[in-house]
């Protein structure tokens, strides 16, 4: 960015947003690695894996997406499962939109690349507050480089540390985990709880159906299960919002 | 494993248009559109039925049975974790460290 110092160093509300970036971006590495880690665990090559990074750059997504490649379920099966784990990203990029409005589609192609749960979750709020178009293209390109660039590298140290631990360690485990890690926090909400748990059962009940379609009816009867667990709860408490917590 | 080298490259570039275009949904298009209220939800459960039916068949079943597994304790040990301790790493280190002791004293 010609006139603005490297990359808009310069200007206080560029640096500012990073150091607001960087502490919560920190969480990313042992998620990278662990992703690294899980890819070569499951069998993919070390080129496999580094494009995997490359390509879906999506951690959830990636290590919702290895036991499906392993077990040979179908393509379609594989994509769907990756889409619905990326979903959320519907609602991070229905929020974040106007911060792009009247950017040229390159930059808008590169931010939807780009937008990390850390990025949006650190950075939506400031971003949408900032009147400077050129300004926020700076932090959030700025941003979004960082977290790519940190995701890759930790990436490649997960990918070949593969090699140095004891192969009968059970390092798909570690993709387990990183989902937990997602999952817990989600569960908060018992509405969360019941549609995890019903979808949870389903699985388990389904896991011999052919193809591996019962982690798709697992997803709908979850989606289900919660929207019923959801309206019952309104009708009984129509005036409030419910503490949660039981 | 018995992945072929040759199959996953595109595997990867179709899932590349997973992640791109849920992340871009909104930014791709470029003009102005209101998600309505009764989608945001739907979207906004989709990943924890998505994570509880990947996670679940992982912790509980062994060969297609139901199993009492060292991977369910090293579970619970996570989720404990998540919830005492804000450390990014503790949950990767707790985990599999609960994993390996309850593999030993399983013996599996």
């Amino acid at each position: 960015v010609v006139g603005d110092g490297w990359f808009g160093w310069s200007d206080p509300a560029v640096r500012s947003a990073f150091q607001r970036l960087l502490p919560l971006t920190l969480g990313l590495i042992p998620w990278s690695i662990a992703t690294g880690l899980a890819m070569r665990a499951y069998g993919l090559s070390e080129g496999e894996a580094v494009a995997m990074n490359l390509f879906v750059y999506a951690a959830t997504a990636q290590l919702g997406a290895l036991p499906l490649i392993v077990a040979k379920a179908p393509l379609s099966v594989v994509w769907l499962t990756a889409a619905v784990l990326n979903l959320r990203f519907v609602i991070y990029s229905a929020a974040i939109a106007p911060v792009f409005r009247g950017e040229r589609w390159f930059r808008r192609a590169l931010a939807s690349y780009w937008l990390v749960d850390v990025l949006f979750i650190a950075l939506g709020p400031l971003l949408l507050a900032e009147k400077d178009p050129k300004r926020r293209w700076t932090i959030f390109s700025l941003a979004g480089l960082w977290c790519w660039g940190l995701w890759q590298v930790f990436g490649l140290v997960g990918i070949f540390a593969a090699a140095w631990l004891p192969v009968d360690w059970p390092l798909t485990f570690m993709g387990t985990i990183a989902l937990l890690v997602l999952l817990v926090p989600l569960v908060r909400e018992s509405a969360m709880r019941v549609t995890a748990a019903a979808s949870a059962v389903v699985a388990v009940l389904a896991h011999d159906l052919p193809m591996k379609t019962g982690v798709i009816a697992a997803v709908l009867c979850g989606l289900l299960a919660g929207g019923i667990w959801r309206s019952w709860q309104k009708r009984r408490l129509p005036d409030e919002e419910r503490p949660d917590g039981n | 494993m018995g992945i072929e080298e040759w199959g996953l490259l595109p595997l990867f570039a179709l899932l590349f248009f997973a992640t791109w275009l849920t992340r871009g949904a909104f930014l791709l298009g470029g003009e102005q559109f209101q998600l309505p209220e009764q989608w945001q939800l739907w979207l906004r459960y989709a990943p924890s039925a998505a994570l509880g039916a990947l996670i679940a068949p992982e912790l509980l079943l062994a060969h297609g049975h139901l199993v009492f597994k060292a991977e369910l304790l090293a579970a619970l040990a996570v989720a404990l974790t998540l919830w005492r301790w804000r450390n990014p790493w503790a949950p990767f280190a707790v985990g599999m460290v609960v994993l390996l002791i309850g593999r030993s004293l399983l013996g599996r």
